[in-house]
């Protein structure tokens, strides 16, 4: 069997690549149909939509067995739509033609992400080609969030709402009674939260009823429950408290304020794991000091020479270290005192860790720039607690000096600084990066319309868009006002054309609300790519040049740099 | 009852696509011996002699649907208590258990890992004869 497995995964390339080729006949054809509904009436209309739920249940069928798993998306979305249209008499038809066509281009869209079928089965013999990272746009599968609506089913409200939130990274899944919410968490699985309305037909005891059931189920005790509701009265707020919900919406909501506040009640408290350097020279308590901290849930990293800190400094880059008071050749103050003369490691916490009990002696200590003394033998609790809220301090700082304070993104000085590392680091590696310059077209009208409240809500949708697309290693900054610039290591002109164009085009559907008005914003790109671009500086002239071309050909585009 | 090796399956699908890929993951990684039906007729014809162990069927074909077919092939001699799973992309829960209700001993979800499609059948059916 195992001996079967290369010749297999050989026949599967081969199956795939025939599929590819297939894929693009079934859309055409999946278009033919769209169109014969466009021009059709009744029952031929009924007929034409039949042809797509068909088709495109069968290309759900098959999509992600053979490297598309977005083919499988895509077109069990449209399946979904064409059944509810079906159920609902056909009704909506001119919307519903709309919706479709989307999708159809999204599916055309998706039918270019070809996936690796084994590679999840077969990470070791695939190994060399994961290697050559994969492109993938859209988000890592891991960090998708799953919700779940309870609400009246409308077709076609319903189908929008489902994309947007897949749009904002989230697997949503719809049912369209409370009574049904249970049933459907018991066979679908948990999810991270639940969006439900409050009245349905005419009820409002229901939903609220149905969320008591929900939390006398230890599982769904905690599940974050928001209601989303036109009744905006005490009365039902209160009965929303006394069910735990966690947020009140009174409609109609924006998509973006509506993410914000699914981002809150579902924030995930497991950060990244705290990086500890623990500098001693015996090997032995260094050791037990590195399980204590481990056993936490830390990542660390010893030594037992003082003499390669700085190597081991620059490739851990830890979060606080960890310092024996006296070691042969040279102690701990000294240590002290050399690292804090490196400027980018000027805030990071040291603690000392020593047997030394004389006061004067710590404190002497600490003047050369230790934070905090803490004496062997120590409880492991202690240590980690210590550990812990040094750590924990030390990010909010940085993340205040290097952020922008309404997105959270890199602000100016820290992303240009980021992109001097990241090309220093292309160097030595010989590889790509991609600089992109953005800029939301009109930003002015948008403030001068519906005020700076609305322009910051768009700007924030814009900065949650922008994380939820890129990959962690992808350095997003606000650069001031309505301009942002992302720096994409390991990636060439291409590439980045190709994400940041999906990007254009997810955020020009996102659907704003203000005073009773509805309105979609565009932005414009510049890409350009390190080493044809050869330093920091030409780099970013050049992103910007395209992003100016992008805005004098009409905006609403990428652009790449001659 | 005691276990038998697994080795003759008889699959009914009509999209030409998944009928290789499974073919070939039933047959290349599984090593069973497969014998592939386009519709529901075709597998009512090749049953009676080919004697599957097992019965793998899509459940939404044109013409004959996959609960119509197995309630067919009952009716043929020897296939009354074959073990049946249907694959399909469907996946409402309600669904499930009304296959299971038809008959069927699992139901398989697609679109599915052809690399896995073997162990995820020879568990079925290890499960169908254990317990």
């Amino acid at each position: 069997m195992v001996d079967d497995k290369p010749s297999m995964e050989e026949k599967l390339a081969q199956l795939q690549a025939q599929y590819a080729l297939k894929i693009i006949g079934r859309i055409d054809e999946l278009q033919g149909f769209l169109q014969g509904f466009n021009g059709a009436q009744d029952g031929a209309r009924n007929d034409a939509l039949k042809s797509i739920r068909d088709a495109t249940h069968k290309l759900a069928g098959s999509g992600a067995t053979f490297g598309f798993p977005e083919v499988t998306v895509v077109a069990r979305k449209m399946e979904q739509a064409c059944v509810a249209a079906l159920e609902m008499g056909n009704k909506g038809a001119p919307e519903l033609a709309k919706q479709l066509e989307e999708m159809l281009a999204d599916l055309r869209a998706a039918s270019t992400k070809r996936d690796d079928v084994a590679r999840d089965m077969n990470a070791d013999v695939r190994g060399e080609r994961l290697r050559s990272r994969e492109f993938v746009p859209d988000l890592h599968g891991s960090s998708r969030q799953k919700v779940l609506f309870v609400i009246p089913c409308d077709g076609a409200s319903a189908m929008q709402m489902l994309l947007e939130m897949d749009h904002f990274g989230f697997d949503a899944r719809i049912v369209d009674h409370p009574d049904k919410l249970l049933d459907d968490l018991h066979t679908n699985g948990a999810v991270d939260v639940i969006i439900t309305d409050l009245e349905f037909a005419g009820d409002a005891e229901v939903a609220i009823a149905a969320l008591k059931q929900l939390r006398d189920e230890a599982e769904y005790k905690n599940t974050p429950v928001v209601v989303h509701t036109v009744l905006d009265s005490f009365a039902a707020r209160l009965s929303a408290v006394r069910v735990g919900v966690n947020a009140y919406l009174v409609k109609p909501v924006d998509m973006a304020d509506m993410i914000d506040v699914l981002d809150q009640v579902t924030r995930r408290h497991e950060d990244e794991p705290f990086r500890v350097l623990v500098v001693d020279d015996d090997e032995s308590i260094a050791s037990h000091t590195e399980l204590v901290l481990q056993g936490a849930g830390m990542e660390t990293r010893a030594t037992t020479n003082p003499m390669n800190l700085f190597e081991v400094l620059d490739d851990f880059s830890p979060e606080l270290i960890l310092l024996d008071l006296y070691m042969p050749g040279c102690d701990g103050q000294e240590i002290a005192a050399v690292v804090r003369q490196r400027e980018e490691y000027a805030g990071i916490p040291i603690v000392f860790l020593s047997g030394e009990s004389d006061k004067d002696k710590q404190l002497s200590a600490m003047q050369l720039g230790g934070d905090d003394f803490l004496t062997k033998p120590i409880r492991s609790s202690h240590l980690i607690s210590s550990v812990r809220i040094r750590v924990t301090r030390f990010r909010e700082l940085r993340s205040f000096m290097a952020r922008d304070s309404m997105t959270g993104l890199f602000n100016h000085t820290t992303t240009k600084q980021l992109l001097d590392n990241e090309i220093a680091r292309t160097q030595r590696s010989g590889g790509e990066l991609a600089l992109v310059a953005l800029d939301i077209d009109h930003f002015k009208n948008v403030n001068d319309s519906y005020g700076h409240g609305v322009g910051d809500r768009v700007i924030k949708a814009l900065a949650r868009l922008l994380r939820q697309r890129l990959r962690s290693a992808d350095v997003i900054g606000r650069m001031g006002g309505e301009e942002f610039a992302a720096i994409l290591p390991d990636s060439g002109v291409d590439e980045a054309f190709q994400v940041f164009d999906k990007i254009r085009q997810v955020f020009s559907e996102i659907v704003f609300h203000a005073e009773n008005k509805t309105f979609n914003v565009t932005l414009s790109c510049g890409v350009a790519a390190f080493p044809t671009h050869g330093t920091a500086t030409v780099l970013s002239d050049a992103a910007d040049k395209a992003l100016y071309a992008a805005k004098h050909a009409g905006r609403d585009q990428v652009v790449k740099a001659d | 009852m005691s276990e038998r090796d697994l080795s003759k399956i008889l699959y009914v699908e009509d999209d030409p696509d998944i009928q290789v890929v499974a073919q070939m993951a039933l047959e290349m990684v599984g090593g069973f011996t497969v014998s592939i039906c386009s519709s529901g007729q075709e597998a009512i014809e090749k049953a009676a002699n080919f004697q599957p162990d097992m019965i793998l069927l899509d459940v939404m074909m044109p013409g004959m649907d996959g609960p119509t077919t197995l309630a067919n092939l009952r009716t043929i001699e020897g296939l009354q208590s074959t073990p049946a799973v249907f694959m399909t992309a469907k996946v409402m829960p309600s669904d499930i258990e009304r296959y299971k209700g038809l008959g069927a001993v699992d139901v398989i979800v697609k679109p599915f890992d052809p690399m896995t499609l073997a162990a995820r059948i020879k568990d079925i059916w290890s499960k169908f004869h254990g317990g």
